[in-house]
């Protein structure tokens, strides 16, 4: 069973070809990584997935039986696929608590008319998603800071008020674009063990864009490895780390010869 | 019972209306004065409204005029029609059916014209969206006040029984029926304002807000751009048509709904509220609302006061209407320059707890 499945995606800006070809499927429950030097095309895969771009004719981008190539990112992230952003993409103006907040609007059960007349019904579906958003900061540590501005954290409890968000769909597929980046030796450990609780506690598929290899090699279970847009290997992070186009595409060809 | 609570405060909104409906002639003699509050009720009523498209939403509207004048012109029509069909006394009773029935036309025309408005707003920003909003209020006006009748019908013919420049003042020429007294404005701005609350901090407000912060980062959260935006669109049509139909049979007023009364003017007028409160501040469009309104009339008081008289007999040149904008244009700037965000900023008064509700 697979999660997700890229098959012949290709991505084209202008002239320039930023995916070409890319197939891969990710097992559903796993924690996968896609890896690959600077420029790869890691992200644009990340943006294909999630509708930001829309991918050339002629491949396909599924979730288990639903087809991801036709939706708009609303309708992609409602279907299950929720996602954080290599440049951290939190709302400004609005508290700790509302960024998580607004992930559930395509959860809610009523309406802008019962919002305007303060129904029960609103009231009772209100109280449960701030219970639950509440709960997911407090899984991330952030239950103290619910009410700051999301300017105010620090580097590493931004990434991971990103990924309370995104869990706040409750997402069947979570990608995670650098959940490392910025992040110390000792968060980065943390942040490993985080993605596996994540993983097991709500039964997810997770994906992951990376360049820490620490994190990358320690918490993944298959890597797919891109370079210039293109498959270049997949499998074990032993695998991987043994691959000889891995290791060309990373340090030169002639460290692989060395090799 | 919690669903009753609910709809409580609008059967007090309704009491302190009634309230005031009884009591304004009293306490108010002077009726140019009652005038201006109730203006003051629908200046804040047009600043709420545009507050959901400019602060909320954060998209750049300068023609909510035209909003409030398709809203002004439908309850004109509803009202005058209704009103020479089944003629009566202009008495609160019969308010009671004649004035939703023509507001709420209004307000409904209105928000037609939002959805039209709002669709470009998906592929338009800032300054573009800026011009589309203007236009749409500027062909609204001109369409009507250059409409004449022609002997082949159609459109122009339909719009020329609006009066064109002139006016439209009901199908026999005896003016609109001002029928909406305080009741109806005060009642209308309670519970509008306690309608923008809601919304503001409700999970529809939350994910608007959120999109105008990142829209790539709203939709990857299933907030989807375009139909936040054009339902903001609608619901600022809305509330501008709904201000638009009390202001034209309001008491006191004008018995003549009349074109260049949605000129620029109005939507720069609501734009100076808005911002002057600080942008997505229900509580200061509500004070920047009450501050333009009396800025206007201050000035026209004094340009009755003698000295000044004097000065408009020996200076013919002199236009004192003008001064007004120089006054808006001094505040303004110390605002920019003072409180970029405006009064309140995107605070609200007696706020509870840090951004709490």
């Amino acid at each position: 069973m697979s999660a997700l499945e890229l098959s012949h995606v290709s991505k084209t800006f202008g002239g320039l070809s930023a995916v070409k070809d890319v197939s891969f499927r990710v097992p559903a429950g796993s924690i996968f990584g896609v890896i690959g030097p600077n420029g790869a095309g890691k992200t644009t895969v990340f943006n294909l997935v999630t509708g930001v771009y829309r991918a050339d004719p002629g491949g396909s981008l599924r979730m288990g039986d639903v087809d991801l190539g036709a939706k708009k990112p609303a309708e992609i992230a409602a279907a299950g696929v929720a996602r954080t952003f290599q440049n951290i993409r939190l709302f400004a103006k609005l508290s700790v608590l509302e960024n998580v907040l607004v992930a559930c609007e395509t959860k809610r059960a009523t309406g802008l008319l019962s919002a305007a007349l303060r129904t029960a019904g609103f009231l009772d579906d209100e109280a449960a998603l701030r219970e639950r958003a509440l709960e997911l900061l407090r899984v991330f540590d952030l239950h103290a800071l619910a009410d700051h501005a999301p300017t105010s954290l620090s580097y590493g409890n931004q990434r991971r008020l990103e990924i309370a968000r995104a869990m706040m769909l409750r997402p069947r597929v979570l990608l995670l674009d650098e959940p490392a980046a910025g992040m110390n030796y000792g968060e980065a450990e943390g942040l490993e063990a985080q993605i596996r609780w994540l993983r097991d506690e709500f039964e997810l598929t997770v994906v992951l864009v990376e360049h820490n290899m620490q994190v990358v090699m320690g918490v993944c279970e298959r890597i797919h490895v891109l370079d210039h847009g293109e498959s270049i290997a997949e499998g074990t992070p032993d695998e991987v780390r043994r691959d000889p186009s891995v290791i060309a595409a990373y340090l030169g060809d002639e460290a692989a010869e060395d090799e | 019972m919690r669903g009753a609570r609910s709809l409580a405060p609008f059967a007090v909104f309704a009491a302190v209306a009634l309230a005031l409906e009884l009591s304004l002639p009293r306490v108010v003699a002077d009726s140019s004065v009652r005038q201006l509050l109730m203006l003051g009720g629908v200046n804040v009523l047009i600043a709420l409204s545009l507050n959901v498209i400019n602060g909320m939403a954060g998209q750049f509207s300068i023609g909510q005029a035209g909003f409030v004048g398709v809203g002004a012109y439908a309850s004109a029509v509803v009202v005058a029609n209704l009103q020479a069909r089944f003629p009566g006394d202009l008495s609160l009773a019969r308010s009671l059916w004649l004035v939703p029935l023509g507001v709420l036309s209004g307000a409904s025309a209105s928000a037609l014209f939002g959805v039209l408005v709002g669709l470009p707003s998906l592929r338009l920003r800032g300054d573009y969206l800026a011009i589309v909003t203007l236009g749409f209020a500027e062909i609204f006006r001109l369409l009507i006040s250059t409409a004449a009748a022609t002997d082949t019908g159609g459109l122009t013919s339909l719009l020329a029984k609006l009066g064109g420049q002139n006016g439209y003042a009901g199908p026999n020429e005896l003016g609109v029926p001002q029928i909406a007294g305080p009741f109806w404005v005060f009642f209308a701005v309670m519970s509008v304002t306690l309608l923008a609350l809601r919304l503001k901090f409700s999970g529809w407000g939350r994910a608007l807000r959120a999109l105008r912060e990142d829209e790539i980062a709203a939709a990857a959260v299933g907030v989807d751009p375009t139909r936040y935006k054009v339902t903001s669109f609608v619901i600022s049509a809305f509330g501008a048509g709904l201000a638009g139909g009390l202001l034209s049979i309001m008491r006191d007023g004008s018995p003549i709904t009349q074109p260049d009364n949605f000129s620029f003017q109005t939507s720069f007028d609501a734009i100076t509220m808005v911002i002057l409160g600080g942008s997505g501040s229900v509580s200061g469009s509500i004070l920047g609302a009450i501050f333009v309104t009396f800025t206007i009339k201050l000035i026209e008081l004094l340009q009755s006061t003698d000295a000044v008289q004097a000065i408009k007999a020996s200076h013919e040149w002199l236009d004192l209407n003008a001064l007004r904008m120089v006054v808006y244009a001094g505040v303004l700037i110390a605002v920019m320059i003072l409180r970029p965000e405006g009064l309140l900023g995107e605070r609200e008064l007696f706020q509870r707890g840090a951004r709490g509700r």
